[in-house]
């Protein structure tokens, strides 16, 4: 499998929309590529310990967004026409969002995250370091 | 108003359905008018405290005890006039051991058993026994509980029956081999449509696979439902509020549970999210977090909301 998928039971969102996330961030982060195949829906199902049907309706949304195709026979495969760069703003949406709910359930203003944010210096830990690394990347 | 949570689930194809289902061993309740609903092609977990019917329930569906009110379908078939029928439809991974073969060697066993089923399918049950690493030469009665639990997943899959019927199929099994069923029934579902109906503790374990819970107590049904709707209609919401603060009156019948004494206080509120959090802002309250249940969660609020008075 080109990516490896992550699934919280707990998260806020359905498993299927989950599913769905991973192969945007895939895209995003670029280690899903055009005509890339795409696990089976035995394997993710097996794989993430998960009930057939949530991989199923994660691939048929997925190909009604035009993100991933079905060739018959041979399997399910990254859409030529899917774009990263759309994909990447859907995501940090995303984030933006979870961290933006964070900020209230600790009673802190959205002025108060951007400060924060803004003073974190990028090399102060390995995580922010990465991320440093993924945008450069994203940013060629 | 009454109580918002789901008993009925509505369903054109119910692979099994039972309706008004009573019984009682001598005068200790097992079951009281059970209504329960599994549509064809479901994975539907049944939770409840220990004695709450789950076993009887499953013994009815293969007519190993027959209610004294009420009856059952499955698949269209009553197991009291159709017993046969049903139970070759049927893989059935019972709570304790079989009894009347401890004396077989697991081969002769497995052996023994799939003459009974014309679906029988060999290699799939070899590579079962490869994977759950099942000693073929042992004899039953050598087994510990989680080696012949092993021995009953196989009987139970290797027909590929249209229906399993799973009474805490982890019970006994070590954290690794549990991981493996999980996977192995993950698969099994992909490859072959099935119904399964499973009762369990270990609710964690298998949330991921299941698309329908029933939570029992009493011998009877306190929820009913699909989880996407379970998921998205019972939410746990973190608020504050001042010391006189009651919930509106529009939620008292929605709150399931309660947590904290205030200032702070976690609600479990079934209900549509934009519309319970208007309410309970527009009691004056301020809603820090809402957050979604993991199925254990959602079941141990169902089961301890009724504990109140």
């Amino acid at each position: 499998m080109p990516i490896v998928f992550t699934i919280d039971p707990a998260d806020a969102r359905p498993i299927y929309v989950q599913i769905m996330d991973e192969v945007r961030r895939g895209l995003a982060v670029g280690t899903l590529a055009p005509d890339e195949p795409l696990p089976s829906v035995r394997q993710l199902a097996a794989e993430l310990r998960i009930n057939p049907n949530t991989v199923q309706q994660a691939w048929r949304e997925l190909e009604r967004e035009g993100l991933i195709y079905v060739r018959r026979g041979q399997g399910t495969f990254v859409a030529r026409t899917a774009r990263p760069d759309r994909e990447r703003t859907i995501i940090s949406r995303q984030v933006a969002e979870r961290a933006l709910r964070d900020a209230f359930r600790h009673g802190l203003s959205r002025a108060e995250l951007i400060t924060e944010l803004e003073q974190i210096e990028p090399a102060e830990t390995d995580i922010t370091d990465q991320t440093e690394k993924t945008d450069t990347k994203g940013a060629d | 108003m009454s109580s918002p949570i789901p008993v009925n689930i509505d369903t054109d194809n119910p692979a099994v359905i039972t309706s008004g289902l009573r019984k009682y061993y001598r005068r200790n309740r097992a079951l009281e008018k059970l209504d329960l609903t599994v549509p064809e092609g479901a994975v539907y977990l049944l939770v409840g405290p220990n004695g709450s019917g789950k076993t009887t329930t499953m013994k009815i569906l293969l007519d190993l005890v027959r209610p004294g009110e009420g009856s059952a379908k499955v698949f269209g078939f009553s197991p009291i006039a159709d017993g046969p029928l049903v139970r070759a439809q049927i893989g059935y991974v019972p709570e304790g051991r079989i009894p009347g073969y401890e004396w077989m060697r697991i081969d002769h066993l497995l052996a023994h058993h799939a003459v009974y089923y014309p679906a029988w399918d060999e290699a799939y049950a070899r590579s079962l026994i490869t994977v759950l690493e099942i000693d073929l030469k042992k004899k039953f009665q050598k087994l510990s509980k989680g080696e012949s639990r092993r021995v009953q997943l196989v009987m139970a899959l290797a027909h590929r029956p249209p229906l399993l019927l799973l009474d805490e199929p982890m019970d006994g099994l070590d954290p690794v081999v549990r991981d493996r069923v999980i996977e192995l029934l993950a698969a099994h579902l992909a490859e072959t449509p099935t119904t399964v109906l499973a009762s369990t503790h270990h609710i964690q374990e298998l949330e991921k696979l299941a698309d329908h819970l029933g939570v029992i107590r009493a011998g009877t049904l306190l929820a009913q439902s699909d989880t996407t709707t379970l998921h998205t209609r019972l939410k746990r919401y973190r608020i504050e509020a001042a010391a006189d603060w009651t919930a509106p009156e529009s939620l008292t019948d929605a709150i399931v549970r309660r947590n904290g004494s205030g200032p702070e206080l976690a609600l479990d509120i079934w209900g549509e999210e934009a519309t319970v959090t208007s309410a309970l802002a527009g009691s004056g309250s301020t809603v820090r977090q809402v957050s979604a249940l993991a199925l254990e969660e959602t079941a141990v609020s169902l089961l301890a909301g009724q504990e109140k008075p």
